[in-house]
């Protein structure tokens, strides 16, 4: 019969438009059934009908790998010795395997002997340029370049915003931990520690204690442990056994002892003022 | 006199012979796919002749390539043909590989890697097949609804991409031994924006329901909803036809060639990869006519869900072991004097790529010559043979049906 096949394929439309409100009848009024369930139910692997997400009132959450603008990873701010200290150490690998060439290093030199020093004074890199290929991830040596989740960076202003600098760039390893638990706990399980690779180097050779990841990437994370006279290192049982603890550690070591606590952040003003003070003068000369 | 139309001009035939128009189909115009222009001579409605004119997204893909290293290539491929990026990076791998292969050290990939590598390839060709399905249909007019039904499953894909690789689209998923990363042990996504919603699957779990379940229901309901429409077999059967001789004339690949009667397929003609050990069929369909054009798709669909059912048991079986052979920390690899040419069967035909290494330890480490054989490019050839004599409505759609991406056909 002329016309069957057309008919037939208004009942797949037909049959696409009833799948897609079977869940919204289902839940009609609401009830006990959260947004999240929801969203997971409609993107999941049983939904049937053709969901919108509603950006930007609901977004996928992007999965660890995804990768975007890159970032540089600096201590944490409640590291005990070297808060906000870089990672990176100038080697420039990044900028020489970038395939679009957006990354522009600047090695920091020492004031008074002029010899090279293992740390950026300038970073930059112009991410109207970034191919976002994660190259620069994937190859630095020393875990300290990774890729950003971040991708609303659309601004009014390309010429001064799409430049990032070492400022806009930098950020904590617990934000790298808290974007990319799995592939943080790997990195840290391959360097031998939690810390950076030359620290941990360094702390092999004096035989100084270093924070070991546990056997699984739920296990929480273990601050940097600094060896001290008076007072033991803050040891890895207080932290609770829970995947959020990840962040935790960072809030039990502010709540302690004020004086200490004042004193780090005496300690920290000081080095950041310094750092500061030392890149201008990099930047004037 | 006096009736509007001299008498002496009328043909023998009883035909008029009226002015030729000459009409420029695009750059932009959206139903070529991108920006890329047709230069149609048209008697009436009819068309004369048709030239296609290539150019306008042209990124001088191949000189940066020799500017580049070796392996900041590998990206720049994802940009050629960017809904399969996958194939892409397998035909660049594939020829350095060779090129290694020329040299003194050299590994092999390994086999998970192997294995990997194609349910990559077969899944970008589901997405492919079903992506140019749905726009061949927008192309005859059937606004978004079958476009829409068919990428609906090209997401849970894109996904799997995204949470493997890194990006959907723009994957830069392989390496010269091997492969970026292994496949994640669950699908996992993290909450770093706000509003974020957050989603959990078991990798294998979500492989095996995707590939056993939702594809080839997806594939089904597409095959149910379009083929035995008469609007489609009126518009499509005996539309654009591209005899055997001809297409192999051209050297077209890939579908548009396979549609003509032709069962040539590199998986078979030059088996690569894990192919040899793999069972699957090259599609072939005999008319060569978009109708056919749209079938071979959805066989391919087909065979390609049949290689993927393969690739579960042997990816079970390999969990675990090396995805890498060699050393993956050098970023700037060193090539042996020598050329090479690697192919694969990408969704769109045979994409190839030539390089020419110069060998030199102290010298730039960059191909001496990198050049692509894009099938978009070499398929869209024979466009103007296909549409001589048809209707202009039917350009688009044979267009359509060869199934281009211009940001491979112009590079």
């Amino acid at each position: 019969m002329y016309g069957q096949g057309i008919l037939k394929g208004l009942g797949v439309t037909f049959k696409h438009f009833f799948a897609t409100y079977v869940d919204d009848i289902r839940h009609i009024g609401g009830g006990k059934v959260s947004k999240d369930e929801r969203f997971a139910q409609r993107q999941g692997m049983d939904a049937t009908g053709l969901f919108t997400v509603q950006y930007p009132e609901e977004k996928i959450a992007t999965p660890e790998r995804f990768r975007f603008v890159p970032f540089l990873v600096v201590n944490d701010e409640d590291h005990p010795e070297k808060p906000g200290e870089d990672w990176c150490v100038a080697c420039g690998i990044c900028a020489k395997v970038c395939p679009p060439q957006c990354i522009w290093i600047v090695r920091s030199e020492d004031p008074v002997t002029k010899r090279p020093v293992p740390q950026p004074q300038a970073f930059f890199i112009d991410i109207d340029i970034c191919m976002n290929c994660g190259y620069c991830a994937e190859f630095c040596p020393f875990d300290a370049i990774k890729m950003d989740h971040n991708y609303e960076l659309a601004s009014t202003d390309r010429t001064q915003n799409h430049i990032y600098d070492k400022h806009k760039l930098s950020k904590p390893f617990a934000y790298w931990r808290q974007i990319a638990p799995t592939t943080a706990w790997e990195e840290a399980v391959a360097r031998g520690g939690w810390e950076h690779p030359d620290v941990i180097k360094d702390k092999k050779k004096s035989g100084a204690p270093i924070a070991q990841p546990g056997s699984s990437w739920t296990d929480p994370y273990v601050p940097p442990i600094v060896e001290k006279k008076e007072e033991p290192a803050p040891a890895p049982e207080t932290a609770s056994p829970s995947a959020e603890a990840v962040v935790v550690p960072a809030a039990e070591a502010v709540s302690e002892a004020d004086a200490e606590k004042a004193a780090r952040l005496a300690k920290r003003e000081a080095a950041l003022a310094k750092k500061r003070a030392r890149q201008q003068g990099g930047e004037e000369s | 006199m006096g009736l509007g139309v001299d008498v002496e001009n009328l043909s023998g035939e009883g035909e008029l012979r009226t002015d030729r128009l000459v009409v420029n189909l695009g750059p932009h115009h959206p139903s070529t796919h991108g920006v890329f222009r047709m230069v149609v001579t048209l008697n009436g409605e009819t068309i004369d002749s048709l030239e296609p004119v290539m150019g306008y997204l042209h990124r001088n893909h191949e000189k940066i390539g020799e500017r580049n290293a070796w392996n900041m290539n590998m990206p720049f491929t994802d940009r050629l043909d960017y809904i399969s990026s996958m194939g892409n990076n397998h035909g660049y791998a594939l020829a350095v590989e060779h090129l290694m292969s020329l040299g003194a050290r050299y590994t092999p990939p390994t086999y998970r890697a192997e294995v990997i590598r194609v349910l990559m390839v077969e899944l970008t060709r589901i997405v492919n097949h079903t992506w140019a399905i749905g726009f061949l249909l927008n192309d005859l007019g059937a606004f978004f609804t079958p476009a829409l039904y068919a990428i609906a499953e090209r997401e849970k894909i894109l996904d799997f991409f995204e949470a493997t690789a890194g990006s959907r689209l723009m994957c830069n998923y392989m390496r010269f031994g091997g492969l970026a990363k292994d496949i994640p042990e669950r699908i996992h996504t993290t909450a770093a924006l706000v509003n974020d919603r957050v989603r959990d699957f078991n990798t294998m779990e979500y492989l095996t329901e995707l590939i056993t379940e939702r594809l080839p229901r997806a594939v089904d309901e597409l095959d149910r909803f379009l083929t035995s429409s008469e609007i489609i077999r009126a518009r499509t059967m005996g539309v654009g036809l591209l005899p055997k001789e001809m297409a192999i004339a051209y050297s077209a690949a890939g579908p548009l060639l396979r549609a003509s009667g032709v069962p040539y397929d590199v998986r078979r003609a030059d088996p690569y990869s894990i192919y040899p050990e793999l069972d699957f069929d090259v599609a072939v369909r005999y008319n060569g006519d978009i109708y056919d054009r749209y079938l071979i798709r959805i066989d391919e669909i087909r065979e390609s869900l049949r290689i993927l059912r393969q690739i579960l048991p042997r990816l079970e079986r390999t969990a675990g072991e090396s995805i890498f052979s060699g050393n993956k920390a050098i970023y700037a690899p060193r090539m042996p004097l020598g050329e090479s040419y690697g192919h694969v069967e990408n969704p769109k035909g045979e994409l190839g790529y030539y390089v020419v290494s110069q060998g030199d330890p102290k010298g730039p480490q960059n191909p001496w010559r990198y050049h692509v054989r894009a099938p978009s490019f070499i398929n869209l050839t024979p466009l103007g043979q296909m549409a001589k004599g048809s209707k202009v409505a039917d350009v688009v759609a044979i267009l359509g049906s060869i199934d281009i991406v211009l940001g491979e056909t112009d590079r």
